[in-house]
């Protein structure tokens, strides 16, 4: 009787979830892709949306004011009233100026800065490499450090070094970001001036060659890099040991040592490498730390990148650029954690599974 | 059914509560203490107004200006103290609201599970990788900088983390005997709630108030040194701005006493706030306690 209930084989799997043909063309692996960059499309699109829709949903911008009769700047004459309002699109249905703002920005235009009198998306153009440079070194560096003092500290746990480490790297992330470039600042360019005060190269330097030009850039780097790595150090610290010490009593661990393999290999090869994922995964939740951090430590050193452009807007209060600046900031951010996203599955083959 | 997504794990980064919490959570108390004191008194203490022009320019420190003057001949002592007041204003409104919205966003996601929870936790991974700084400097210049208005922002921008926090714990007490034979006796969902999951998760609430509190007070002071904020209220974040505004200020020894006195402060709260979460942590979580002994 029970022979005549089909049943599902002992052990084997269900039905994946994928169509077939997906499954047929490039594995599970593209299905997932797909899925990670329909969830990014989308995330994007809201993103793009908030910024059309922020300065509409709020009251104060700098047109309203043509527009209220209260106001002290209300346009008296209708029909220059609407030829403003008609120069900004203003006249048209919300539809219609979403439509506008989209194919705007498919065309690269960001629009324009009140306060620079140029457009936003050249001036985010000038500065978003230097914030990138500062940024991508910053995580890269903050990264390697923190990997290797974690696996380092969780190894020789409840020791002295542990403890110091422990210490220190809560009180580095304690430290807002501003505050540590000014003290790097005061200690590294006031007091004992080995670095410069301000900027990225020196104004008006002649290099004899490329070489002088990039150790320039260097030197001035080296403080905000600084600043911005300590903040990002603690938190990866603190994952890095607390995993090694998850890994600590492990089999294979066990089986590792009784090979007599070098406390060396154990360390990096057996252990880190189980944490690399989990590392990744807060490598993409601080990118966003990271853009944040740069934009106060660049504005206490006057770095020429992306922090001293919203300073500057902000001061102003020119909505255009602080819309542009956000806008590509998070775009950038949103870009790197789906690349890193997708590099998930290349380092972990479980993922797919 | 969830994508091993960025923010989707939840990384263990909390700190490792080592010897001398509890020295370090009295001191915390301590300096707290003494914030309550500057806001409470701050009027008798101020011996000037924050916007008075007390004396000549860039004075420096003296019996009648403690910490000098600034720029425009304001005291810069007095500053600071007004200034507390939108710090821990901060603190606590937005360590607050984050708490809030994050619990009731957490609880429910935890309790009723299904779309509602995935929807809820879609909207946290965005929310936690996309850059909050950028974007609250874009809200807050549009929405004009007043301390209490930050709050509110920086409270709608960061109660993912706690959300989390709070979704993974109600759902593990969701499977709990005792919650279970709470189900079997006819209990409904808000009963549920307020009986048994609110009550066990007010610890953890508290846990999660005190990182949201001091972040608050790094991020409002940074606000204000970007140039959001209410130039006509005292805060720690526009004195710094105004100091580094000053083109001569590292030519001058003005900036021991105008920058330094402001991050000092700042530093201080925060740390302060989080020595009384490490300290708080200790008593809380009864699992840090047996581990150690």
């Amino acid at each position: 009787m029970s022979a005549d209930v089909p049943t599902a084989p002992r052990g084997g799997r269900a039905r994946p979830p994928w169509p077939r043909a997906l499954a047929w063309l490039g594995g599970r692996s593209l299905a997932r892709d797909l899925r990670t960059l329909t969830l990014y499309g989308v995330t994007m699109w809201a993103v793009v949306t908030l910024v059309f829709l922020l300065p509409r949903l709020m009251p104060g911008d700098p047109l309203s004011a043509l527009d209220d009769p209260d106001s002290g700047t209300f346009i008296y004459d209708d029909h220059a009233r609407a030829k403003v309002a008609a120069y900004y699109g203003l006249d048209q249905p919300l539809i219609a100026q979403y439509a506008d703002y989209l194919s705007d920005l498919a065309h690269g235009d960001l629009g324009w800065s009140i306060s620079q009198s140029a457009p936003v998306s050249r001036l985010i153009a000038s500065r978003l490499p230097w914030t990138l440079l500062l940024m991508g070194s910053a995580v890269i560096i903050s990264s390697l450090i923190s990997f290797a003092l974690g696996v380092t500290a969780g190894w020789r746990r409840g020791g002295r070094l542990d403890r110091a480490l422990i210490v220190g790297s809560s009180a580095a992330r304690a430290v807002p970001e501003y505050a540590m470039a000014s003290l790097l600042l005061v200690l590294f360019a006031v007091l004992v001036p080995i670095f410069p005060l301000a900027g990225a190269m020196t104004p008006f330097a002649r290099y004899a060659s490329p070489f002088a030009a990039a150790g320039d850039v260097l030197r001035h780097l080296a403080l905000p890099l600084a600043a911005l790595s300590l903040g990002l150090l603690g938190n990866k610290f603190l994952l890095v040991r607390n995993s090694v010490i998850g890994t600590l009593g492990e089999d294979y661990m066990l089986l590792a040592r009784a090979k007599g393999l070098p406390p060396r290999m154990l360390k990096f090869h057996h252990s880190g490498r189980n944490i690399l994922l989990p590392f990744i995964t807060v490598l993409g939740v601080q990118l966003g730390f990271a853009a944040g951090g740069s934009l106060f430590v660049e504005a206490v050193f006057a770095y020429p990148g992306m922090g001293t452009l919203v300073n500057g807007a902000v001061v102003a209060r020119d909505y255009p650029l602080l819309q542009g600046t956000f806008l590509v900031l998070a775009l950038v951010v949103l870009l790197a954690n789906l690349l890193v996203e997708l590099a998930y599955g290349a380092v972990d083959p479980r993922v797919y599974r | 059914m969830t994508t091993p997504g960025l923010a989707l794990a939840a990384p263990a980064t909390r700190v490792p509560v080592v010897t001398g919490a509890g020295v370090g959570a009295a001191a915390g108390v301590a300096l707290v203490g003494v914030a309550i004191l500057a806001v409470l008194f701050g009027d008798q203490l101020a011996t000037f107004r924050a916007t008075e022009l007390a004396g000549s320019s860039l004075e420096a420190p003296s019996r009648e200006h403690l910490l000098g003057t600034n720029l425009l001949g304001q005291d810069v002592a007095s500053q600071l103290i007004l200034g507390t007041r939108s710090s821990l204003l901060v603190a606590l409104v937005a360590g607050a609201g984050t708490v809030l919205v994050g619990g009731i966003v957490g609880i429910l996601a935890g309790w009723f599970r299904g779309w509602f929870d995935a929807t809820l936790m879609r909207v946290t991974d965005l929310m936690l990788v996309i850059p909050k700084l950028p974007l609250l400097l874009l809200v807050g210049a549009l929405a004009g900088g007043s301390a209490l208005t930050l709050a509110f922002l920086i409270a709608l921008l960061f109660w993912p983390v706690a959300a989390r926090v709070l979704r993974a714990q109600t759902l593990s007490l969701r499977g709990s005997t005792h919650v279970r034979a709470a189900t079997g006796f006819g209990a409904g969902p808000g009963d549920q709630l307020r009986r048994h999951i609110v009550p066990a998760l007010a610890l953890l609430v508290v846990a999660e108030f005190i990182p949201a509190a001091s972040r608050a007070v790094a991020m409002l002071a940074g606000l204000a040194f970007l140039g959001v904020g209410d130039p006509t209220e005292p805060s720690w974040g526009g004195i710094m701005r105004d100091a580094v505004a000053y083109r001569g200020l590292f030519v001058t020894p003005a900036w021991t006493w105008w920058l330094l006195p402001p991050i000092v402060a700042v530093v201080m709260l925060v740390v302060a706030i989080t020595l009384i979460g490490v300290g708080a942590e200790r008593r809380l979580n009864p699992r840090l306690g047996r581990h150690r002994r």
